[in-house]
């Protein structure tokens, strides 16, 4: 039986989303190979159309519910605003990157750049100039509009509050007459109460009725048109692009590395004459300490890195390196504890109470511990070998690794490590029989048991146990970032809360979406990886 | 050595505690010697001890009392020497058929160079007909492909010994006499003494120089042993066509029979004189031979 060209790319295709786990394209790849029309439709519909349609329905939902609930940090931000926020973040990841490229530029490439960012300030200065003077003139218009609006009103208010002192005063005068004909014993005192109580009843109405007037007043001077809205929001960002631009330019004209560098190395050369010319020993000396002294700073310039903001990309770069180095350390530590323990139980009696006590420990509690112990490990850690050399790494030293990231690290180390163990323990100790009595038949040594028998037999269950560590550890790094301002998502989120500015729920809740998209796709390859090692084919546990 | 006596097994007992802390006997006192190269069967009604016999000799299950000799040494604990093949293919699913055979070669032939045991492998699975097959995944096999492989790592560890606990249960009939071929045509190149456990009467005719009838347990033993004197090789259409197959039939189903109805009482041990004594049909011996398919 032989396949066909189109069936072999079609098999494999399909292989392809059940073994990535996306298996409700499954009738998509059918229908476009003109498999069973109709029930791919139908499958297509009731697995694929009808989730979007219901995501689609959750979103609309959350727009209309969204800005009906006022916080104190603003209304709740709708899907737009999120995106927006999303694309604000975005943008102020490539400014950060022009900079850091204008930085590290020298010689004709700093020159072309300086004419070209030069050329486009002057077009977006004048472009922004323009925009002024067109936000001026509809401010103008639009203050006439609302003065315009305002006027009756103000004249309605003035003339409301004008009848209502005049009723008051006349409602007082009787009230006074009333008293005195009390204390004349000539009227009843049970009228002057009731006369008290309706000049109350009447000041509350009459109040009532000029707030309502003001209110509408308010409405009208807090809601200005759209058109001022759009035309303030088109001033901001040009004159913010404007603003970028300009930065650009001073990091290219004087904030540049090699100009700095340049500067330093002319420092040597003169200290160098000076040393040339000098006679008396201290002179000479104290030229060539000059000279010594221009070399290093020369170099250390040169290998100044931009000093970068962090933006969001940054951080998300930041957590994952800190989530694989803590994942990392978890599977070290229960691949090798969890075989033990799976192998002999007196290793697992022994851990066991230490496993029960410390695995239902709250991160928060971990991260403060390690925070404590592994700060004592680094008294001066910018000079600390380990930290200089994560430094000196070509992909991870923009990183900025410091005693912060090894402790948020360790914290989700020791939270990750639980589940693998557990499961990897699990995987050596319920390992066939019959595959053990094939081991004992051959007397296989205790190295070839292991890692013929033992290992790839319980492989499946440790890839499921590290699968859960790495969404434990993704979550614990959120939290734990939060919460010891170390770099990374979840100090984006708090530095957001605690900044408070108009941008900042939409941000969060941008944060929330990155950190679940990351822990998704991670998630993801640790089904991959468990589906490669499985060897009985199962299907993975979506 | 005494090619006689190759295999000794005497009074071997198996006992297992109930709940209340005594021991029960599941196999007592049972006797049985097999000559070099020879083929016994040992057969009777499941849950009979046939297997629990077959994994002390192949020493994965200890003894309580008795003794187990093979080839003048003690039996202590498993080894290649005593290979077996079990009724489920039992291959590591990670590995494929070769080295899953590879797996026993590396153990038994580590003098040898690589080329040699990568050439002895090939050889093996090539006598179980998986010349073809040898870089598949178990999964990717059919149960009887798997048993093959399973035999041929039996067989290739050039073993003293070889046990078969019901090998061939778990097939389908027409496998199963393919499989039958394979194991006689290996056995008797290869001349290896040999244990097969089974509850199918025709197989162990078929298969074996001499049945071993066991008694049901608790306590069971050796109840007959039945001498089948066809001569080897053994063609089947030969062995069916036999004018004493179906007397050696007939005496074991009977004896089989018997041991069913006399289930709950205590069926005294055999003893020792019983060994390799000449066929006696037993009195009720059954005069109509059994009409079902011969050889299932």
């Amino acid at each position: 039986m032989s396949e066909s060209t189109t069936d072999k790319i079609k098999y494999g295709l399909l292989k392809t989303i059940d073994i990535s786990g996306f298996k409700v394209f499954d009738p998509v790849v059918r229908l476009l190979f003109g498999e069973e029309p109709t029930k791919q439709a139908v499958d297509i519909v009731k697995y694929l159309v009808t989730p979007i349609v219901f995501v689609l329905l959750c979103m609309a939902l959350w727009t209309v519910i969204a800005p009906r609930h006022k916080t104190k940090s603003g209304e709740v931000p709708t899907p737009t605003e999120v995106w927006a926020a999303a694309v604000v973040n975005d943008t102020l990841n490539e400014r950060e990157d022009e900079k850091e490229t204008d930085f590290a530029l020298s010689g004709e490439g700093r020159e072309d750049a300086i004419m070209e960012v030069s050329a486009a300030l002057i077009i977006k200065e004048a472009e922004s100039v323009e925009l002024k003077s067109d936000l001026l003139q509809i401010e103008k218009d639009v203050k006439a509009e609302i003065t315009g609006k305002i006027a009756p009103l103000q004249e309605a208010y003035d003339r409301l509050s004008q009848k209502n002192r005049m009723i008051k005063a006349e409602r007082e005068t009787n009230i006074h007459s009333l008293a005195e004909g009390v204390a004349s014993k000539k009227a009843a005192s049970a009228d002057l109460l009731q006369a008290i109580r309706d000049d109350k009843a009447a000041t509350e109405a009459g109040r009532d009725a000029e707030k309502l007037i003001k209110e509408e007043i308010n409405e009208v001077r807090n809601n200005p048109p759209k058109a001022l809205k759009n035309a303030q929001l088109a001033s901001n960002a040009v004159a913010n692009e404007a603003g970028h631009l300009s930065k650009r330019l001073d990091y290219l004209k004087t904030g540049n590395r090699s100009l700095k560098v340049t500067e330093a190395e002319d420092k040597t050369v003169a200290a160098l004459q000076k040393l040339e010319d000098a006679s008396t020993p201290a002179a000479v000396l104290a030229a060539a300490k000059l000279v010594v002294g221009g070399e290093e700073t020369a170099e250390r310039i040169a290998e100044q890195r931009y000093p970068r903001t962090a933006t969001i990309w940054f951080q998300v770069k930041r957590s994952l390196f800190t989530v694989f180095i803590g994942f990392i350390m978890a599977a070290v530590i229960a691949i090798p504890v969890g075989i033990m323990c799976g192998l002999n139980k007196v290793v697992m009696a022994c851990l066991t109470p230490i496993i029960s006590i410390f695995k239902p420990v709250s991160p928060v509690v971990w991260l403060l511990i390690f925070q404590i112990v592994v700060g004592a490990f680094f008294p001066d850690p910018e000079n600390h070998p380990l930290f200089t050399f994560f430094a000196s790494l070509p992909l991870v030293g923009g990183l900025g690794i410091n005693p912060a990231l090894v402790f948020s690290a360790c914290t989700v180390a020791i939270c990750a490590v639980w589940p693998a163990l557990v499961n990897t323990a699990l995987g050596v100790s319920s390992i066939d029989q019959d595959h053990m009595n094939v081991a004992r038949v051959l007397r296989l040594s205790l190295w070839s048991r292991l890692f013929k028998i033992i290992i790839p037999s319980s492989l499946p269950l440790v890839f499921a146990g590290l699968r859960i560590s790495l969404g434990v550890g993704w979550m614990v790094l959120i939290a734990a970032e939060a919460l010891s301002s170390s770099d990374g998502l979840g100090k984006f989120v708090w530095d957001e809360y605690q900044n408070g500015s108009s941008h900042s729920f939409a941000n969060i809740i941008f944060a929330c979406f990155v950190v679940g998209i990351i822990g998704f796709f991670l998630d993801r390859i640790m089904i991959l990886l468990q589906r490669s090692v499985s060897f009985d084919d199962g299907a993975a546990v979506v | 050595m005494n090619e006689n006596r190759y295999v000794e097994i005497a009074n071997l007992t198996k006992a297992y505690p109930n709940p209340f802390g005594q021991d029960i006997a599941v196999v007592k006192d049972f006797n049985l010697i097999l000559r070099k190269g020879e083929i016994v069967s040992v057969i009777g009604h499941s849950g009979c001890g046939k297997s629990t016999v077959l994994t002390m000799l192949a020493g994965l299950n200890p003894i309580t009392s008795g003794s187990l000799i093979v080839d003048g040494r003690e039996v202590a604990g498993p080894g290649p020497d005593r290979a077996v093949v079990f009724q489920s293919p039992c291959l590591l699913p990670w590995m494929t058929s070769f080295e899953n055979v590879m797996l026993g070669i590396n153990q038994v032939y580590s003098h040898g160079t690589k080329v040699e045991r990568k050439q002895i492998c090939e050889y093996y699975l090539s006598i179980v007909g998986l010349a073809d097959s040898m870089h598949k995944y178990p999964r990717e096999m059919s149960g009887g492909m798997q048993q093959r492989v399973g035999i041929a790592r039996a067989i290739a560890l050039k073993p003293r010994m070889l046990l078969l606990d019901e090998p061939f249960g778990r097939l389908d009939s027409l496998t199963r006499m393919d499989l039958q071929d394979v194991i006689l045509e290996i056995l008797d190149r290869e001349r290896v003494t040999t244990m097969l456990i089974t509850h199918d009467v025709d197989e162990a005719i078929y298969m074996s120089d001499r049945v071993c009838m066991m008694t049901n347990g608790p306590e069971a033993t050796v109840g007959q042993v039945l001498k089948i004197p066809f001569a080897r090789p053994r063609v089947r259409s030969e062995v069916l066509d036999h004018a004493h197959y179906y007397d050696f039939r007939a005496c074991l189903l009977s004896f089989l029979q018997k041991q069913e109805h006399r289930k709950a009482a205590h069926v005294a041990s055999f003893s020792k004189k019983l060994l390799d004594a000449p066929v006696e049909f037993v009195e009720d011996t059954v005069k109509e031979p059994a009409k079902e398919p011969v050889g299932v």
